[in-house]
């Protein structure tokens, strides 16, 4: 589904990616876990376009996508949600999700009128499982701005997921929640993967990758110091001593 | 005395309705991308020099005049957006703005080499009486200019509040970044946000240069200028803040003309501009910071 080889990026002198490879299969949930700093946000911003790499290679089903601008890589079906919640606060939730149907399916099913005035060939359909699914049915007309924290989070996930994605990357989708609502969000995720998405887990709070991911790459320092299983990851020797500090271990 | 300040309001609120539109298309460029754009008004001038053009050489009906004006004016905001705003897309601001200058040069240069002569007439909207209510007169281009302000102003309300593309320019407004990843051609919305402004800036050119009668190449800094001045009223970035500041500008000028005379017109309303931004009014330093 996603291959990254030797995949940098620098800041500078900054080796923020340093030389990566990686491979996410289809139909995985993969954790991608490593101390602060050590490029995990960098190689997601990588992989959706924010940032060119400096150099390596980035294949999505086979083809390489490192020159696609942005928008088309969210088309080809690569969508996220960002750490530090980016909505569009001044949009309804409903319409969140409405401009943020983008996929190439969306597009080609919809007339020119259609498209611009709004919501037909299931696309209105489309945008209430969404919000049924995130919870949200009864804050449609709600500015977004106005959401709860937790209820601007699922609402993210449901605008990435209005792209129909292939592929999603979080960007730790559980950072500020309680256990209530990683248990919920764990839940979504496991029903996303049995939708078929691939999923890439961004995540610190260990409780929820250990619990869900099938495999897991370990970042320090811009380099892939571990790969495996959850089982294997947590064993694992540099991992212990990467998380523990250099003496520790 | 009471009939005078009536009468002036009336012409202060037509001449108003187009300085509303001028501010609106310089608001819209000014909030989705903010940046100043100088040559505004110059690609207005430009598209009005279009129909001019087409005018002496082949005659054309009103409809017909205003639909090159508009055309004209996008094409060189489009090329503006490109040459200008594009290259300098997340960096300089300064760097955009002094090229949009460079621009506005260029478009005056291109006009006084095609068409040497200051002054051309241009066909006039409307040319009987005006029409008399009691002791009031109206002249009836200042109702279309009114009546075409208020379809403008609802029609780009629609598309910025009802219309997938107007949600998009929203989107791109507030967060770029999330905006491009929800799958939206940041490029490809500037570009129509220009198109979409310049189309606003051609009509309002197209009205006063009709009710005139007249253009000069005067035109491009005029209006720049004036919708400047009525943006900076209105409080930067605010579309029904525009409005407000073009007809607030429309009315100091008529009232300060009769009372002071057309030399000290101009100067009251920079004056108002510097005493609001003296006094820090809140309306003129707060945008909706989401």
């Amino acid at each position: 589904m996603l291959e990254l080889k030797a995949l940098s990026r620098h800041f500078g002198g900054v080796r923020a990616v340093d030389g990566i490879d990686l491979a996410v299969a289809g139909g995985q949930i993969f954790g991608l876990i490593g101390p602060n700093g050590s490029g995990k946000s960098t190689t997601v911003n990588v992989i959706t376009g924010l940032l060119p790499p400096t150099s390596g290679t980035i294949l999505f089903r086979g083809e390489d996508i490192g020159a696609l601008p942005t928008h088309l890589r969210l088309r080809a079906g690569i969508a996220r949600t960002f750490q530090n919640i980016r909505l569009f606060g001044q949009l309804s939730v409903w319409q969140n999700l409405w401009v943020a149907q983008n996929s190439a399916e969306d597009r080609a099913r919809q007339g020119f009128f259609a498209r611009w005035l709004g919501g037909q060939g299931g696309v209105r359909e489309e945008i209430a499982r969404l919000l049924e699914f995130s919870g949200l049915a009864h804050k449609q007309d709600e500015l977004a701005a106005n959401l709860a924290f937790g209820e601007q989070r699922r609402l993210e996930l449901a605008r990435a997921l209005a792209a129909r994605p292939k592929l999603l990357l979080l960007d730790e989708p559980a950072a500020g929640m309680n256990s209530e609502e990683i248990a919920q969000l764990r839940d979504r995720i496991l029903k996303l993967r049995d939708t078929g998405i691939t999923i890439v887990l961004v995540e610190h709070v260990m409780e929820l990758v250990m619990g869900v991911t099938d495999r897991i790459a370990v970042l320090n320092f811009g380099q892939k110091i571990a790969e495996g299983t959850p089982a294997e990851i947590q064993a694992h020797p540099a991992v212990r001593k990467a998380y523990l500090g250099g003496e520790a271990a | 005395m009471l009939a005078d300040l009536i009468q002036n309001t009336l012409d202060g609120l037509s001449i108003g309705a187009a300085y509303a539109l001028l501010a609106l298309g310089f608001t819209l460029i000014f909030g989705v991308l903010r940046r100043a754009n100088l040559s505004y008004g110059a690609a207005i001038m430009f598209g009005c020099y279009c129909a001019t053009w087409t005018h002496l050489n082949f005659g054309a009906g009103l409809l017909l005049l205003a639909a090159i004006t508009v055309a004209g004016t996008v094409l060189a905001g489009a090329y503006v957006e490109r040459l200008c705003f594009a290259p300098h897309r997340g960096g300089s601001m300064i760097a955009a703005m002094v090229a949009s200058f460079a621009l506005w040069m260029q478009f005056e240069e291109l006009v006084t080499l095609v068409m040497p002569t200051h002054l051309y007439a241009f066909p006039a909207l409307y040319e009987g009486a005006p029409l008399a209510f009691g002791p009031y007169t109206l002249r009836v281009d200042a109702l279309v200019m009114f009546g075409a302000a208020i379809a403008a102003c609802a029609l780009l309300w629609g598309t910025l509040y009802r219309t997938r593309f107007g949600l998009a320019v929203r989107a791109v407004t507030e967060q770029p970044a999330a905006a491009s990843l929800a799958g939206i051609n940041l490029p490809w919305v500037y570009v129509r946000v220009f198109a979409l402004a310049s189309a606003i800036g051609g009509v309002a050119g197209y009205l006063v240069v009709a009710s005139h009668g007249q253009i000069t190449p005067m035109l491009g800094m005029w209006s720049t200028l004036k919708g400047l001045l009525a943006m900076m009223l209105g409080g930067l970035g605010s579309l029904p803040g525009a409005v407000v500041g073009g007809l607030a500008l429309g009315l100091l000028e008529a009232h300060s003309q009769w009372f002071l005379g057309p030399q000290l017109r101009d100067l009251i309303a920079y004056l108002l501009l510097f005493v609001l931004l003296a006094a820090r009014v809140p309306w003129m330093h707060t945008r909706s910071a989401s």
